[in-house]
């Protein structure tokens, strides 16, 4: 099982969340007596039980955070949503669901076009959204009341790892004093602590502009950004609502007495 | 009796702890980490405050456990006092060792404690030690004279701070001559007199010159009488309805450690010091609440002394002296050979009858302690060394042989050598470290410079320091907690022996040399605190104390 974990590490050594989500998911597996059993039958069904029961969680986390956030949510603000994220998904359905009347404005998201996926789904919600460029984000945070954005990982430092653009957003909003929300689950909290940008592994992909970049232009191909703790307000977990600085807290007692 | 020792413990300002300690998340609902934190119970601490007495002060720091609020005023303690007071001289002379000496110079400290937080815990332990302090008296006979002055004075001191003495009260009344008992009553008349006429702060110094006016006839029942003396001029406050002076000082003194320009304060800590503090020349106003610089006078002094002390064993000794000259430096370092001294001592150690192990030993190392301190000032990583040590002393089983608890503490502190120093000591930068919401470094002077000017322009600043070295003491600049090094050594430039404008201005009225050792730097300058367990964001410090402390584990 150990092995199989380490494949999916490798598959996409990239991927923060996927790392620390495996790493805790080992943590959460092993962290049994299970193992002591003498019988390697009875010891494996219950690895593979607490194996089920992590994903049961997540997805329970999902709602957890939804639950959570809806305090903050109220009637007639607008949120700035950057990134398609799940979790922030699930807490604007939630909202929705809750007959509360707000509106999204997204950003466009270039060049995952995650503004447009995510405008799909909360048309379907009958949310009044707006799409926006990601350049407009400044034009329009006066008219915003709060930033919710996902995670793909947590930090020690408390700041988040997230899609490019994120830290531009938080420094705009941070400047105006509006608050930024993350959402993200437990299991995407990493034991990584990067001083600046320069200090993650490079998550390079290819970036299309429509037409063709003569050779000599240098493209920053960078998918992801790291967003220090300073610029984030609160960060919605299924371990409830923290500030940025609890983050380590949770990290320390996860990791060392186990 | 144990609530009270524990409130007493609670409400000292030395270890006060404001702020909330929340016990730690019950995740049972969700999540990864559920299976991790239970909040462990600290039922263990506080019962066995009743067994062992240097726990309360752990259990202050495992809050969890703790019922009482962070703030406490403590209920006044006549009763328990009163009693005890009034029964004279509760002491047993069927030791011989020098103890006496030992646990009332941690008294002192507990009067006017030393400059690091994690020995104020050391020395309220002590104080909390009555049986052993009170029950050994010395043979003062073989000493010089000299040093039976100090002990003797200690001993009057000592009694004013005694919250609990015991009740094993073997009146040695019948002992002391004619002669003694007049002196005695003489003592008490002038310390009544003097306690009316100026106050509270007094009567601790009068029966202090009591007992130097008494020093002549050295004999065992000295401090006996001494005893006397003190305990009935504190039972004759106590009925007048005052607290002795230690006592209330200690509950308003805003300052929990020793302030040098008190002046009553600094004679009671010279009149028992070991090591003589000579005065310094030109201190600086503003920084005279700490301990002034002595040029290395003492060092041939005390070497003359090296055969004479008892108290001290011999190796404990040797590494004082090698603070004071600065062969050994650094925090580290100075742990380390702090607690290979304790060792050795250890090994040497002999349980006289009639006494448990982990009181007397207790009481042993407190004696060391203070030798040290005022060799050179404790610093944090070898109070919380010390604390180390006291706790498993404390923990002790009392089944284990006097050889088998020996080795035990041996291997024990060798361990903690290792893995907490040496291994955690691959990168050393910063010397201490205190840690509360507004966390501080606490460093070699300079760094704070350093770490601003390296903030501006936006460079990370990275701390790397053991976690032992972390401590819950709070301290907002660098002035009320330092060390002051030779004054001398700012005015001359290494390398460059031209540079001499300074020569020679030491004796002027308008120009002090002030050369402070450590500074403060404040968390917002630090980027991330490289530990032994990890990269931990500077807010993360009172998370990593807090867990340290707990339960005593010392991961």
């Amino acid at each position: 099982m150990f092995i199989r974990v380490c494949a999916y590490q490798s598959w996409d050594t990239t991927s923060i969340s996927l790392t620390a989500g495996c790493d805790l998911f080992m943590r959460y597996v092993t962290r049994t007596s299970a193992l002591e059993y003498e019988d390697f039958n009875s010891a494996r069904s219950r690895l593979i039980e607490r194996a089920e029961k992590f994903g049961e969680i997540s997805s329970k986390a999902r709602r957890i955070i939804a639950m959570l956030s809806q305090d903050s949510i109220f009637y007639g603000c607008t949120i700035l949503v950057h990134g398609f994220s799940i979790v922030v998904l699930e807490v604007l359905k939630t909202a929705a669901q809750n007959k509360k009347l707000f509106r999204v404005f997204c950003t466009e998201g270039r060049p995952d076009r995650t503004g447009l996926r995510l405008s799909n789904e909360l048309a379907k919600l009958d949310v009044p959204v707006k799409l926006l460029i990601d350049s407009a984000v400044a034009y329009t945070m006066d008219e915003v009341d709060m930033v919710f954005v996902g995670a793909d990982g947590v930090v020690e430092s408390g700041g988040i790892i997230n899609m490019m653009g994120t830290f531009q957003i938080a420094l705009v909003a941070h400047s105006m004093n509006k608050p930024v929300y993350v959402a993200a689950e437990s299991y995407k909290f990493a034991r990584l602590y990067p001083l600046d940008q320069k200090d993650m592994a490079p998550a390079l992909r290819p970036i299309d502009f429509g037409v063709p970049i003569p050779s000599k232009v240098e493209v920053e191909r960078s998918a992801r950004i790291y967003t220090p703790p300073q610029y984030l307000t609160l960060l919605f977990t299924d371990l409830g609502v923290l500030t940025p600085s609890v983050v380590s807290d949770e990290l320390i007692q996860l990791y060392l007495w186990s | 009796m144990d609530s009270r020792r524990a409130s007493r413990t609670v409400s000292d300002p030395k270890i006060r702890q404001v702020g909330f300690f929340a016990p730690p998340p019950d995740r049972s609902f969700s999540g990864p980490p559920d299976p991790i934190s239970t909040s462990t119970p600290n039922p263990a601490t506080t019962t066995t405050a009743a067994n062992s007495p240097s726990s309360p002060p752990i259990s202050d720091l495992s809050p969890t456990g703790n019922s009482l609020p962070p703030v406490m005023i403590p209920p006044p303690r006549h009763s328990s006092d009163t009693t005890h007071r009034l029964v004279p001289s509760p002491l047993r002379r069927d030791t011989l060792s020098l103890t006496v000496g030992s646990n009332n110079n941690n008294n002192n400290i507990n009067i006017s404690s030393s400059p690091s937080g994690g020995f104020d815990l050391t020395a309220v332990k002590a104080s909390s030690v009555p049986a052993s302090g009170l029950t050994t008296v010395s043979v003062l006979k073989t000493l010089p004279p000299g040093f039976t002055e100090t002990i003797v004075e200690k001993v009057g001191g000592s009694v004013e701070m005694q919250n609990d003495l015991p009740a094993n009260s073997k009146p040695l009344k019948e002992r002391t001559s004619k002669a003694e008992r007049r002196a005695l009553q003489e003592a008490q008349r002038a310390a009544k007199a003097a306690a009316k006429a100026e106050g509270s702060k007094l009567p601790a110094t009068t029966s202090g010159a009591a007992a130097s006016a008494n020093v002549k006839p050295a004999k065992a029942t000295k401090p006996s009488s001494q005893k006397n003396d003190s305990a009935t001029v504190a039972s004759s406050e106590k009925k007048g309805g005052d607290r002795p002076p230690e006592k209330d000082r200690k509950k308003d003194a805003p300052h929990p450690r020793m302030q040098y320009d008190d002046k009553s304060r600094v004679e009671k800590a010279k009149r028992r010091a070991v090591v003589k503090q000579t005065e310094a020349r030109n201190r600086v106003e503003l920084f005279r609440h700490l301990p002034q610089y002595e040029h290395g006078t003492q060092l041939p002094d005390l070497e003359s002394k090296f055969f004479q002390l008892d108290p001290v064993h011999p190796v404990v000794y040797k590494v004082g002296l090698q603070y004071i000259s600065g062969d050994i430096s650094g925090g580290n370092a100075r742990c380390i050979a702090m607690l290979q001294a304790f060792q050795e001592a250890i090994k040497d150690y002999s349980t006289p009858d009639e006494k448990t192990v982990t009181r007397d030993l207790t009481a042993k190392i407190n004696s060391y302690v203070s030798f040290l301190n005022e060799c050179r000032p404790l610093s944090i990583s070898m109070g919380n060394a010390i604390r180390f040590l006291k706790n498993r002393i404390a923990k002790l089983p009392l089944t284990l042989s006097e050889s088998e608890a020996k080795a035990f503490l041996q291997s024990d502190i060798e361990q903690f050598i290792n893995e907490k120093i040496i291994l955690a000591d691959k990168w050393t930068l910063a010397q201490s470290l205190r840690g509360n919401f507004y966390f501080v470094v606490y460093s070699r002077v300079g760094t704070a410079c350093v770490a601003m000017v390296a903030h501006e322009f936006r460079v990370p600043v990275l701390v790397c320091c053991e976690a032992y070295k972390f401590h819950e003491r709070v301290q907002l600049d660098s002035i009320c907690s330092n060390e002051l090094g030779d004054p001398d050594a700012i005015s001359k430039v290494p390398g460059r022996e031209d540079i001499n404008y300074l020569d020679g201005c030491t004796n002027s009225e308008n120009l002090q040399l002030l050369n402070l050792i450590y500074d403060a730097t404040p968390s917002d300058y630090v980027s991330m605190i490289v530990t032994d367990y990890g990269m931990v964001p500077p807010t993360s410090v009172p998370v990593i104390v807090r867990e340290y402390c707990r339960d005593q584990v010392w991961i």
